[in-house]
């Protein structure tokens, strides 16, 4: 159809290509804004409101809520939350690494062993936590075999304890570790490795001067996103940790149910969300110094 | 009251009264009434017009009905016979906690028409002029309560709550497992039992039971008491597997956990599937409490609200819900229908039991200290 | 020529695999389990997916999820592919783009909580009921990072030349677009409106701040179950999910290989 609306439409959207732009971008924009951004404002404006009795808030602006936050009991918190991430993200590296090296390695299954470790991904992550509290509770199946095969006296708590948070936390991001540093892996070229071979240079001396550097942007981009998703982390230590176990995640959302400070909530909320911009920033630096030396 | 409405009508009656916040506190703190007040002077500056009047005639019967309540904590068909007899469709949601119905109550979810809370929530909501004024014209049934449920010490003259179910806090225990039954609270101290005991996921609760093992009130506000009940709560949680309220009933059963802080009728629920359950009232005294039916000021649907609490009054449906719960009815025509229905405390207990009252301004204290034992 | 990977790089590889995938497998097996509390294998039983059937709840969240999950998925798949478009041909400063591209990400490393938090503050405060429309709409925020990010990354990566040739030919912007980009395109998108469903399907975190009266989605009930219960309609319904999600990627990669057609241009 050549009618003229059309070619008007068009010739108008020709003369003036920023409004195309705009009106693509509008919605979306618009949604972000509203809903995305706008929050993130209101959320700062009641950090530094003071607290209603009954919770809620009134007028006014003080800091307390924040100066709170750097109490020992919430630094705390937050050190043992940072704790956990590091942690996690050094045994889904230890883990993760020797998965993405085999996947690259791997030929004509290629496809089926990217296809598996992509499927836990897919996956709810409310099941696969339940799954892991099926498996680890008193009267669950791996206490069930510890019993049979003469390894325990009697049940082994395993849930409701840090090792537990700790296993989910792998459980749920290790898939997260492996792709980015399959990726930069696959882009290895062999004549590299075929170079250093004809050279002299033995297995282990091989994999560390080339494969290991050439592998860093994937290797630090799998640590971004394991690190950061643990750093938030709300459900795992909550379900697998018996209520005992506080991270950040957890202290914003009892503000927010149990006790009711919207506020001091919102403070935390904040010191959260600036840590793990803080780590993203840290990240893609040494990401793409880590790429520019390779 | 909704956070964002107390911005600008508090400064407005700050500035107007000229107190200072602090004596603002003090007052609001001290008087229970002077408070009501305030609340409905800062609800008539509210922007909100869609809200209708609190004493306005009920219309007619709405066909549909949200109710919010503790979770195993109703009969089976309570909620199927209600529908099938007044045409109404009833949306049935659950809460494990005072604190999660005033969280959701005080976020502004307005959806809710009927909600369960204990005694001393009602105080805070009607603090907080979140309730809506009961019609007794539309409560013929009203009648069927004991006189001392008529009246209570939480609302006072009874004109916004109706009595739903009572009951006591305790612990409970495995009577094949645990050689002898535990006395007190100081059960949870005991290293036999490590990692098979749980408390409730509940600060009033937990912080309650301790400061009454060291004798003080479980309405104590006095800083040396609760730092006292959180040092004793930090060594029970070394021995304790996990923190958790009603879902305890779960692991007792199957014995994942031997010793657990619950209350009488959630014992009694699972001594359905585990006969090996009894319940103990801890010998440092615990907690009496009470629910009600209320109905939230934003309720879509209060004719039907009030249907479903003069339902609720019939001894027949009352006599059911306490023999499906365990708990304590307030409905004296119901306790004569049961079997065994959960008596009243004896004298001897009565003394040592006490009634949760709102904290006001010692919530934050109390906050803190929970803080402290969930993060120790 | 190919190097032989280390025997102990397989052996932990292999680990891995089972680590990840054992746990879910057992919850499928055991929920056929003829058993109400044991861990060991008794019989065979379909008891639990019958007990499902019989608990409104359960239903009732599936079909919210589902609900919420459609119209958050193709309104979250429009405005995204909208704005990748908007990013990738956009005639703007190159510093303006690369912020906008930067911020797109934003929202996908944003805590959960951080993101249920400052939504139940925002219709807090304007006053918007919460329910299924306010569940929707944090949905949408979240989902169109994802599907702008997808489809970026496949406009990114497209070839440009066909549309080129297309306009060479005498077709206008409009029809090259339809007929030679929204092809090419198509896989992106449902790639990211696949990873947005799930997203939404799955969430929890998110809906449990936002949620109000009767709004319980799917997620929400199976959490209540997952504290709560200790029998195995817990596995049935764990499975039931499984299913559901591998359904739909299996429909959303058949729907990809088939393109819409491309016709004639001109």
């Amino acid at each position: 159809m050549t009618g003229s609306p059309r070619r008007v439409l068009l010739e108008w959207l020709h003369r003036r290509p920023g409004i195309g732009t705009g009106v693509l971008a509008a919605p979306a924009g618009l949604w972000l804004v509203a809903f995305f951004l706008v929050p993130l404002l209101v959320m700062a404006a009641y950090s530094w409101m003071p607290r209603g009795i009954y919770g809620g808030v009134e007028a006014g602006i003080t800091a307390e809520h924040y100066r709170r936050f750097f109490e020992p009991l919430y630094l705390r918190i937050l050190g043992r939350t940072l704790l956990w991430a590091v942690g996690a993200t050094a045994i889904c590296l230890a883990l993760g690494y020797p998965v993405a090296y085999a996947i690259a390695r791997s030929g004509r299954w290629r496809r089926w062993l990217l296809f598996l470790v992509i499927l836990p991904f897919w996956t709810s992550f409310l099941v696969r936590t339940f799954a892991l509290i099926f498996l680890l509770r008193d009267t669950g199946l791996l206490n069930g075999w510890l019993l049979r095969l003469g390894l325990a006296a009697e049940p082994v708590p395993l849930l409701y304890t840090p090792f537990a948070v700790m296993v989910g936390l792998v459980h749920g991001y290790l898939p997260l570790m492996v792709l980015p540093i399959y990726a930069s892996l696959e882009k290895l070229d062999p004549a590299l490795l075929e170079a250093a071979e004809v050279l002299g240079a033995r297995p282990w001396a091989r994999f560390r001067r080339v494969v290991l550097p050439l592998s860093r942007p994937g290797v630090i981009a799998g640590c971004l996103l394991v690190f950061v998703p643990s750093l938030g982390a709300y459900l795992t230590p909550d379900l697998l940790g018996g209520a005992k176990q506080v991270m950040v995640g957890n202290l914003v959302q009892s503000q927010f149910a149990t006790a009711r400070n919207w506020p001091f909530g919102a403070a935390v909320s904040f010191v959260l969300m600036a840590l793990v911009l803080v780590a993203v920033l840290v990240f893609l630096r040494a990401r793409d110094r880590a790429g520019a030396e390779g | 009251m909704r956070p964002a409405d107390g911005l600008p009508a508090l400064a407005r009656a700050l500035s107007h009264g000229r107190i200072s916040r602090r004596a603002f506190v003090r007052r609001a703190t001290a008087l229970g009434a002077g408070l009501s007040t305030i609340g409905t002077l800062l609800a008539a500056c509210r922007p909100r017009a869609d809200a209708p009047p609190p004493d306005a005639p009920l219309g007619p019967l709405e066909s549909r009905l949200n109710i919010y309540n503790w979770s195993d904590y109703i009969a089976d068909d309570t909620v199927r016979n209600f529908e099938r007899e007044f045409g109404v469709e009833v949306r049935y949601d659950t809460y494990e906690s005072n604190e999660d119905l005033l969280a959701r109550l005080q976020a502004g979810a307005t959806g809710y028409d009927l909600v369960v809370p204990t005694g001393y929530a009602i105080e805070v909501l009607r603090a907080t002029d979140l309730l809506a004024p009961l019609h007794r014209e539309h409560l013929p049934n009203w009648g069927n309560l004991a006189p001392l449920f008529q009246d209570s010490v939480f609302d006072p003259g009874s004109a916004y709550s109706v009595p739903w179910q009572w009951g006591t806090t305790g612990i409970a225990y495995r009577t094949d497992l645990v050689p002898e039954p535990p006395a007190g609270w100081g059960v949870f101290h005991d290293r036999r039992y490590a990692r098979r005991m749980t408390q409730m996921d509940d600060p009033r609760d937990v912080i309650g039971a301790w400061l009454r093992y060291r004798g003080h009130s479980i309405n104590s506000t006095d800083r040396p008491a609760l730092q006292s009940a959180r040092d004793d709560a930090l060594v029970a949680k070394r021995l304790l597997k996990a923190y958790v309220s009603a879902p305890v009933k779960a692991q007792l059963i199957v014995g994942d956990v031997w010793i657990a802080q619950l209350w009488n009728g959630d014992t009694v629920q699972a001594q359905a599937e585990q006969p090996a359950l009894a319940y103990v009232l801890p010998q440092e005294g615990s907690t009496i409490w009470a629910d009600y039916l209320v109905i939230p000021r934003s309720a879509p649907h209060k004719r039907a609200a009030h249907e479903f609490m003069n339902y609720a009054l019939r001894p027949e449906v009352a006599a059911a819900v306490s023999r499906f719960t365990g708990y304590g009815t307030p409905n004296v025509a119901a306790a004569g229908m049961l079997d065994r229905p959960v008596p009243y405390p004896t004298a001897g207990e009565l003394g040592r039991l006490e009634y949760q009252h709102d904290l006001g301004a010692a919530t934050a204290l109390w906050d803190q200290t929970w803080t402290e034992i969930k993060s120790g | 020529m190919r190097r032989a990977v280390p025997g102990w790089v397989l052996g932990v590889a292999g680990a891995v695999y089972a680590f990840l995938h054992l746990p879910v497998l057992i919850i499928v097996v055991f929920s056929f389990n003829d058993s109400k509390f044991s861990a060991d294998w008794v019989g065979f039983t379909l008891e639990w997916y019958r007990r499902l059937f019989e608990r409104p709840d359960l239903l009732r969240g599936l079909r919210l999820s589902l609900l919420v999950g459609g119209i958050s998925t193709v309104v979250a798949a429009v405005f995204g592919t909208l704005l990748a478009l908007a990013l990738s041909r956009g005639r703007r400063r190159r510093g303006a783009r690369s912020l906008a591209e930067g911020l797109l990400y934003v929202p996908v490393v944003t805590p959960e909580v951080v993101v249920g938090v400052s939504l139940l503050m925002v219709f807090a405060v304007a006053g918007i009921p919460l329910g299924i429309g306010s569940i929707t709409i944090a949905h949408i925020a979240f989902n169109i990072s994802f599907v702008a990010i997808v489809v970026l990354a496949r406009l990114e990566g497209m070839d440009r030349t066909l549309e080129e040739a297309a306009m060479v030919l005498g077709a206008d912007e409009l029809t090259a677009f339809r007929r030679i980009t929204v092809p090419q395109l198509w896989p992106a998108i449902l790639a990211g409106g696949l990873l947005a469903f799930t997203m939404s399907f799955d969430d929890y975190v998110i809906t449990s701040f936002v949620a109000g009266a009767g709004s319980s989605t799917l997620p929400i009930v199976v959490y209540g179950m997952v504290r709560r219960t200790v029998e195995p309609s817990v596995n049935a319904i764990s499975t039931l999910i499984l299913v559901v999600t591998a359904v739909l990627i299996f429909v959303a990669d058949r729907l990809a290989q088939a393109r819409p057609p491309a016709g004639r241009v001109g």
